[in-house]
């Protein structure tokens, strides 16, 4: 019968030469590997939004719990009034070194103290104590700034989304004290005792008259 | 000769993936080193106001004495042109864009895009509202300048006046930061009315404007709160032209040398030092350290601000503190 050829079991088959079995298989290994194209999702940056800072931050409660369970209780190691106020009146620059907390750059500082004191004046918004033979004033007015935020070294502004957060903690913080703390104060009178933590600014120098420090008391207590 | 010709070709096919994956490298792997150019871009809000030209300057000058090629480009606080910024610095291959934004939202996809590119971002002075685009954002801590501004600003008014609020650029956050801590002290006073609350946009010439209208309805006010020193400026040549210069108190914020002056001569209350050159310098150095490998920078660094009245003007200078 004419016809095509059919191919029979003894004919040789069309067979890829091994060379180009290697190349193929090169190829296809090199595509895995390094693939020529990526897919990028175009929604990809808009997902990424959710780090920005739009996630709600509640700063009352943030502040509540930082005030209970890590503030009060670094209270006991604080440092003590008295060492404090012999270094400050030494060398205030040394004493900031040693003793104070600074946030970020620049040259605010604060000190976190704990001290007992028996009341020498009751002022409008402080109460001026004497500790050692040296006068520091409690605030007991309205509290502003950032002495309670920034004084204990506990808290940094990468602990929150962002510095407008930061910002409402310190005065979070400041409404804390006002609220807890100062209602202790109310009934201080000159002659008594009183035993406080709190945060105060570091000076650059020394006062030419006045108190030394001027504290944010975050515990205080009254003894007749 | 066959196989010999099939070779080549599998060894071309593989140096052309392995000089592919090569080039694509820095896009795939952020955590590399940047073999690219030495350029470093500065880019700024605006440098119609003498503070950011120092900050613009000073961020420039730092990266030449680094060793890199530095060029600002200005904003002119308009979104788009610092959109239109940041294309061509992707564009040219950059390797650092130092970086004072427009908006603190809406600068957000330029520092992504920059970020995508292979091109990290460092921000000076304004923050922008997100912690996964920028590598470090070096700040002024305005909202605590604004808190002792505001209890000077009791001290020296009293407890009982009238006031107006200049506000800056109401999609920054500094304006808002800085108004929330006056506000956070002065608040507290209920005899102290603000009678007027308008922006001016940063500018000397709008808050004169502003401030002229406001004394229009308003020729009774005590003080003004300007949310910068250009614009308490402005205030002060309104004031001045209305004949109420030495009865009502200016307040500024950012310790430009004319107003530093002009706390010492007593024609501004006070200001808030920032420290421009600080931030300058300091985001300049982070870009040089990222460059040669750093990839550990806190996301946000206050740098504290410092008031600046009759008392403690003598410390005060070419902004900053005097040596």
């Amino acid at each position: 019968m004419a016809g095509n050829p059919t191919p029979s079991a003894d004919q040789p088959r069309a067979r890829l030469p091994w060379p180009w079995i290697v190349v193929g298989v090169i190829v296809v290994g090199l595509f895995v590997v390094y693939p020529p194209l990526k897919i990028a999702n175009k929604s990809a940056p808009a997902a990424s939004g959710s780090a920005t800072n739009t996630a709600a931050f509640d700063a009352v409660a943030f502040a509540g719990r930082f005030w209970s369970e890590e503030l009060l209780p670094a209270t006991s190691t604080a440092t003590d009034a008295g060492t404090l106020l012999v270094a400050l009146r030494a060398d205030p620059a040394a004493s900031a070194k040693t003793h104070a907390h600074r946030v970020g750059l620049g040259s605010a500082a604060y000190y976190f103290a704990r001290g007992t004191g028996r009341i020498t004046a009751v002022e409008r918004s402080r109460l001026l104590v004497e500790i050692g033979g040296e006068t520091v004033a409690i605030r007991t007015g309205p509290v502003f700034g950032n002495a309670v935020r920034d004084g204990t070294g506990l808290l940094d502004v990468n602990q929150v989304p962002g510095l407008a957060e930061f910002n409402a903690l310190s005065a979070e913080f400041n409404r804390l004290v006002e609220a807890r703390v100062q209602p202790a104060l109310k009934d201080a009178a000159v002659g008594a005792t009183v035993t406080f933590a709190g945060c105060a600014e570091a000076p650059e120098s020394l006062p030419a008259s006045g108190p030394l420090l001027t504290f944010i008391p975050v515990q205080a207590e009254l003894q007749p | 000769m066959k196989l010999i010709r099939l070779l080549a070709v599998a060894s071309l096919l593989v140096l052309s993936f392995a000089s592919c994956k090569q080039s694509s490298a820095p896009a795939d792997d952020a955590a590399a080193p940047k073999a690219s150019s030495n350029k470093v871009a500065v880019v700024v809000s605006t440098l119609n106001n003498p503070w950011f030209v120092v900050l613009a300057e000073t961020a420039r000058d730092r990266a030449k004495e680094l060793g890199y090629d530095a060029v600002i480009f200005d904003s002119q606080n308009d979104p788009a042109m610092e959109a239109q910024h940041f294309d061509n610095l992707i564009a040219s291959g950059y390797s650092a864009v130092l970086f004072n934004c427009t908006d603190a939202k809406g600068s957000i996809a330029n520092v992504r895009r920059a970020k995508t590119a292979d091109i990290p971002v460092f921000c000076m002075d304004r923050e922008i509202e997100a912690n996964d685009a920028a590598v470090s954002q070096i700040l002024s801590d305005n909202y605590s300048g604004c808190v002792a501004l505001g209890q000077y600003f009791v001290e020296q008014v009293g407890e009982e006046g009238k006031y107006v609020e200049l506000l800056g650029i109401v999609a920054d956050t500094n304006t808002w930061n800085r108004s929330k801590g006056f506000h956070s002290v002065v608040d507290r006073y209920p005899g102290l009315k603000m009678v007027a609350q308008q922006s001016a946009d940063f500018d000397r010439t709008r808050a004169l404007e502003v401030l002229e209208a406001i004394l229009q309805a308003h020729p009774d006010i005590d003080a003004v709160f300007c949310g910068n020193d250009a614009m308490a400026m402005g205030a002060y040549q309104a004031l001045l032209a209305a004949g109420k210069a030495d009865k009502v108190k200016v307040f500024g914020f950012d310790g430009a040398d004319d107003v530093v002056k002009a706390v010492a001569e007593g024609k501004i209350a006070a200001t808030v030092m920032q420290f421009p050159k600080t931030m300058a310098r300091t985001a300049a150095e982070n870009a040089d350290k990222y460059i040669k490998g750093q990839r550990e920078f806190p996301q946000r660094t206050p740098v504290a601000v410092e008031l600046v009245n009759s008392e403690t003007v003598h410390k005060f200078g070419d902004y900053g503190r005097k040596n």
